[in-house]
């Protein structure tokens, strides 16, 4: 009997709590700070879930917990499950959080259970599309990533933040911080997102993509923003979030060696973010309790699991990735560039 | 006085340049040719 605990039901824990129930798992306990919101989760899902009374880091009596609450807080509460004995996977998108986050992948090895970080939209698809990708090529030199759109408030205000503060490229055998907001690229997106200005910002997806690809030159992150989001990066959010964002898409562009000649691949997915990032937290759920991650500890996706699997059951639950065919244009930093 | 209304006109045209170039930002490269296609299942194999 498999019982998966979710700490957080807002966008994103509310639909990985939906595509739970819908599968073999026999019980989903909902713990939210807002008991109203759990309630109101749990009463649309029927019997297989229950709310848990709990403060968010008590111990819950499940095989799996997943963290979907604020990205901040995640590692706090990772590190709480992990001393317990329990395998976690974390949405968490935040950069600070996403670092932390792997830095308990000693104590999850000691403790044989699997912390998965970044399992949402990006990071998370990207990983997987990343790892798919990469087995197209003799050696990967640069991965680029860029995404588009946001889920719930919390994503919108991670977004806000994110473009203000400053982001992280790996950059030749090194970490490299750049000013966010800054390195404008056109990114062509899976319709009907299409062409969007991206920038830099703090996005975790360089930490999670780096130990996965030893050797890999250049990995870079990018998220779509208007000029309105940049100039007001660093204030306050002026205004109200919305309670469900539109839809989005992620992109992922390798560059490499086959045989004899360098190639480029992109991949790319288009969907709501929050219904995304929660099929992706689902199946990374199936992956820690049937025993198909590769390895105990902490780590991203491209690093813990088959891709060709995991692509096959996302798109199974209505997730579908795409592959960009065409001319691929050189890019003005050398490798974003639209396609 | 004069010279701290110099200084603050500086200041403030040294803002305008810089919310000016923020806003308009550098690079953007144009759409060339060809699509987007689903991935199929012997795609995924």
């Amino acid at each position: 009997m498999t019982r998966v605990g979710i700490v957080g039901v807002g966008a994103v824990g509310a639909r990985l709590a939906r595509q739970l129930v819908s599968t073999e798992v026999e019980q989903v306990l909902i713990r939210d700070e807002s008991r109203n919101r759990a309630e109101l989760v749990a009463r649309s899902l029927g019997d297989t879930a229950m709310v848990d009374r709990g403060e968010m880091t008590d111990p819950l009596d499940v095989d799996v917990v997943v963290l979907a609450g604020p990205g901040r807080l995640q590692a706090t509460h990772a590190a709480v499950f992990v001393r317990n004995g329990q395998h976690v996977v974390s949405t968490s998108d935040d950069i600070d959080d996403v670092r932390a986050l792997l830095a308990l992948d000693h104590e999850a090895r000691e403790r044989g259970v699997h912390l998965v970080v970044g399992a949402g939209f990006a990071p998370g698809l990207t990983c997987v599309l990343a790892a798919h990708g990469a087995a197209r090529f003799d050696h990967v030199d640069e991965i680029h990533v860029a995404k588009s759109g946001t889920g719930g408030p919390a994503c919108a205000r991670q977004h806000h933040r994110a473009v203000g503060r400053g982001a992280l490229d790996w950059r030749d055998g090194g970490w490299e911080h750049r000013p966010g907001g800054s390195g404008r690229e056109l990114c062509w997106f899976p319709d009907p997102i299409g062409a969007q200005d991206c920038y830099r910002a703090a996005l975790p997806d360089a930490l999670v993509l780096v130990p996965a690809f030893p050797g890999i030159r250049r990995v870079t992150a990018r998220v779509s923003a208007t000029r309105r989001d940049r100039l007001t990066a660093r204030l306050p959010m002026l205004w109200p979030t919305h309670p469900e964002g539109g839809p989005g898409a992620v992109r992922v562009e390798l560059r490499g060696v086959r045989g004899a000649s360098r190639d480029v691949v992109v991949f790319g997915a288009m969907d709501r973010p929050a219904v995304a990032a929660g099929a992706v937290a689902a199946v990374a759920v199936g992956f820690a309790v049937d025993g198909m991650l590769r390895r105990p500890g902490a780590a991203g996706l491209a690093e813990l699991v088959e891709p060709v699997p995991f692509l096959t059951e996302l798109a199974r639950r209505g997730v579908r990735a795409a592959i960009f065919e065409g001319d691929v244009a050189p890019s003005t930093s050398g490798g974003l560039g639209a396609s | 006085m004069k010279m701290i209304r110099r200084a603050l006109v500086a200041i403030g045209m040294a803002g305008l340049v810089a919310a000016a170039l923020r806003l308009r930002g550098v690079g953007g490269t144009p759409p060339q040719s060809g699509g987007w296609r689903e991935l199929s299942g012997p795609e995924l194999g």
